[in-house]
C-alpha cells in the first residue's frame, strides 16, 4: 500500500496534525494509504512513497538523499493546500 | 470478590494495561474492525513501555549529572524537562494509571466544555495533554487526594485548561494565521501572552523579522534532538570540568571523565528520543479517536493544535525566538539561586518550541525589537516560574528535574491556592 510520511521537529504534534488532515483529504479523494509521522532526525532512514513537511524544513531535507517525492506545505493543516499539492503527486504515482 | 481484587490489583494498577484499555475503548467507539482494535491497543501498550524505558535512561543520566553538579558548585541544579517529569511520575511514583485515566477524563471534560460554553476549542496536542494530565495528578496527589476524587479533580482542572488556554491565545492567533480556523494547543500560553505584552509595549510592529536574511547555518536548530545535544553537551562538560576527575571517578571508572560525561550527555538525549518515540506510539490511536468523537459531538469546534503548526508563518521569528529565549533563560538560570531557589538549567525542548512560538507572537505585535526584548523576558519568565514550583516537586520526589511548560506550572499554583484556601477552613 502507498506509504505517506509527515515530518516535523519532534515528530509528535504538528506532523501528527498534518497527518490527520491528509487522512481527511485522502478519504475525499478515495485513496487508500498507510500514514505515519516522524521527526526530522529520523527521516534519513525512513521508508515512504511520499513525504510531507513544513516549508520551514525544506533546507533540512537537502542533507538527505531521499528518492521519493517530497512536498513542503505553508500551512500544515490546510486541506485545500494539501489537496492541491498532493493530487499531482498521487497521479504521478498512479494512485489516483 | 477474588476476581474483583485480581482486576484491581493486577489490571487497574498497571498503567500500561489501563492506557491500552482506554485506546481499546476509543477504537471500539469509532467502530473499527477487530484487527484494528487489537493492533491499536497493543501498540498503545507498547508505547507506554517504550516511554518508561526512555524515562529510566533519562533519570540514570540526570542522577549522575545532578550529583556532580551539586559537588562542583555546592548548590542544587535541576534540569527543566517536562518529559522527564512525566516519565518519572508514570513509572517510579506509581501514578501511571491515574494519569492515563485522567487523560481520558480531560478529553471528556474538554468535549463537554466545548459543547456547552462559547469556547469551541478541542485540544488535539496529545503530548501536551499528557503533560497536563501528569501535573494535575501530581499536584492533586500532593494536596492529599487519592483514587476517584483525584481523577475527577484532575480531569476537571485539566479539561478547563485545555478549553480555556486556546481561547486565551486566540486574539493573537487570529492575527498570525489571518483566520479563525485553528487555535493554539500548547501549554505555554501564559508565556506567549506575557511575551506579546512586553513586545507590544517595547516593540515596533512595522519592522518584521521576516524581512531579515538569517544565516543558513542557524537552520540546523530546527532539528530538535540535534539542538538538545548542542546545549546538553556543554552543560555536562562544564560540570565534569568543575567537579574534576577525582569526583567524577566514582561514576566513570577507567574511562576519561570528559569522554564519560560527553557520552552521558548523549545518554540524556537518547532517553529523550526513546521517551518521545514511546509518546508517539502511545498517542497514535488515542488522538484520532478523540478527534473523531469530538467532531461528532461538537460539530462547530475549532482544533487547538501543537505550536509548530505556526512555524511556517514566520520561520525567522522562530529561530530568533529560540535564541533570545535561550539568552533570557541563561539570565534566569543565574537569577534563580539569588532568590534562594535551586539553579534551574534551561530545558532545550521548551526553549525551542515555546521560544519559537513566543518569537512569532512577539513579532506579530512588536516586530524585531519586540522579539529581542519580549523573548529575553520570556526566557527569564519560564525559568522563574518552574523554580518557584521546584521545592514542592522536590517534596513529591522529583529530585533532579522540574517542569517547563508554564501553563502546567500555573496549574500547580492553582492547586496550591486551592489547598491553602481549603486549609483555612
Amino acid at each position: 500500500m502507498l506509504q505517506i510520511l509527515t515530518v516535523c521537529g519532534a515528530g509528535l504534534g504538528s506532523s501528527f496534525a498534518c497527518q490527520m488532515s491528509i487522512d481527511a483529504v485522502l478519504k475525499e479523494l478515495g485513496v487508500e494509504a498507510k500514514l505515519d509521522h516522524t521527526d526530522i532526525s529520523s527521516v534519513g532512514g525512513a521508508k515512504a512513497d511520499i513525504i510531507l513537511s513544513g516549508k520551514n524544513f525544506e533546507k533540512q531535507f537537502e542533507r538527505y538523499n531521499l528518492d521519493c517525492p517530497t512536498i513542503f506545505l505553508d500551512r500544515l493543516v490546510d486541506k485545500n493546500e494539501i489537496r492541491e499539492k498532493l493530487t499531482p503527486v498521487l497521479k504521478e504515482l498512479g494512485a489516483l | 470478590m477474588q476476581i474483583l481484587n485480581f482486576i484491581i490489583q493486577n489490571i487497574l494498577t498497571q498503567a500500561a494495561v489501563v492506557i491500552g484499555l482506554i485506546a481499546c475503548l476509543g477504537l471500539a467507539l469509532q467502530k473499527k474492525s477487530i484487527g484494528a482494535i487489537v493492533s491499536g491497543t497493543m501498540k498503545t501498550i507498547l508505547g507506554f513501555l517504550v516511554l518508561s524505558a526512555g524515562s529510566s535512561v533519562i533519570q540514570a543520566s540526570l542522577a549522575i549529572f545532578g550529583d556532580l553538579f551539586n559537588k562542583a558548585f555546592g548548590l542544587k541544579g535541576l534540569v527543566a524537562s517536562i518529559e522527564g517529569i512525566n516519565g518519572q511520575a508514570m513509572t517510579d511514583l506509581g501514578l501511571g494509571s491515574e494519569i492515563a485515566i485522567t487523560l481520558a477524563g480531560i478529553f471528556i471534560v474538554n468535549i463537554v466544555l466545548a459543547r456547552v460554553t462559547k469556547f469551541k476549542y478541542i485540544f488535539l496536542t496529545g503530548q501536551a495533554l499528557l503533560w497536563e494530565s501528569t501535573l494535575c495528578v501530581v499536584f492533586a496527589y500532593f494536596c492529599g487526594l487519592r483514587g476517584v476524587p483525584l481523577i475527577l479533580v484532575g480531569s476537571i482542572v485539566g479539561g478547563a485548561f485545555a478549553t480555556l488556554m486556546p481561547a486565551f491565545a486566540q486574539p493573537i492567533m487570529r492575527q498570525i494565521t489571518g483566520s479563525d480556523d485553528i487555535a493554539l494547543g500548547h501549554f505555554c500560553t501564559f508565556g506567549y501572552m506575557f511575551t506579546a505584552l512586553i513586545s507590544k509595549i517595547t516593540g515596533n510592529k512595522s519592522k518584521s523579522t521576516e524581512d531579515i536574511n538569517l544565516p543558513k547555518s542557524l537552520e540546523f536548530l530546527q532539528d530538535t534532538y540535534l539542538s538538545v545535544m548542542v546545549v546538553m553537551v556543554p552543560f555536562y562538560l562544564i560540570v565534569a570540568i568543575a567537579a574534576g576527575p577525582e569526583t567524577c571517578a566514582q561514576y566513570c571508572g577507567d574511562t576519561n571523565y570528559i569522554v564519560y560525561m560527553f557520552l552521558q550527555a548523549l545518554q540524556f538525549v537518547t532517553g529523550l528520543y526513546v521517551l518521545m518515540s514511546g509518546v508517539r506510539l502511545l498517542l497514535a490511536e488515542l488522538v484520532p479517536a478523540f478527534q473523531g468523537i469530538s467532531m461528532k459531538l461538537v460539530p462547530d469546534s475549532k482544533p487547538a493544535l501543537d505550536c509548530p503548526v505556526l512555524f511556517p508563518y514566520a520561520p525567522n521569528a522562530v529561530i530568533l525566538g529560540f535564541i533570545f529565549t535561550t539568552i533570557g533563560s541563561i539570565i534566569g538560570m543565574f537569577l534563580t539561586p539569588m532568590l534562594g531557589l535551586p539553579m534551574i538549567l534551561p530545558g532545550v525542548m521548551s526553549n525551542f518550541f515555546a521560544g519559537g512560538t513566543a518569537g512569532i507572537f512577539a513579532n506579530q505585535v512588536g516586530g524585531r525589537r519586540g522579539v529581542v526584548i519580549g523573548c529575553i523576558a520570556h526566557g527569564i519568565f519560564i525559568m522563574i516560574l518552574p523554580a518557584l514550583l521546584s521545592p514542592m516537586l522536590g517534596q513529591i520526589g522529583f529530585q533532579n528535574m522540574t517542569c517547563t511548560d508554564v501553563d502546567t506550572v500555573v496549574t500547580g499554583f492553582f492547586f496550591m491556592i486551592i489547598k491553602s484556601i481549603t486549609g483555612i477552613f
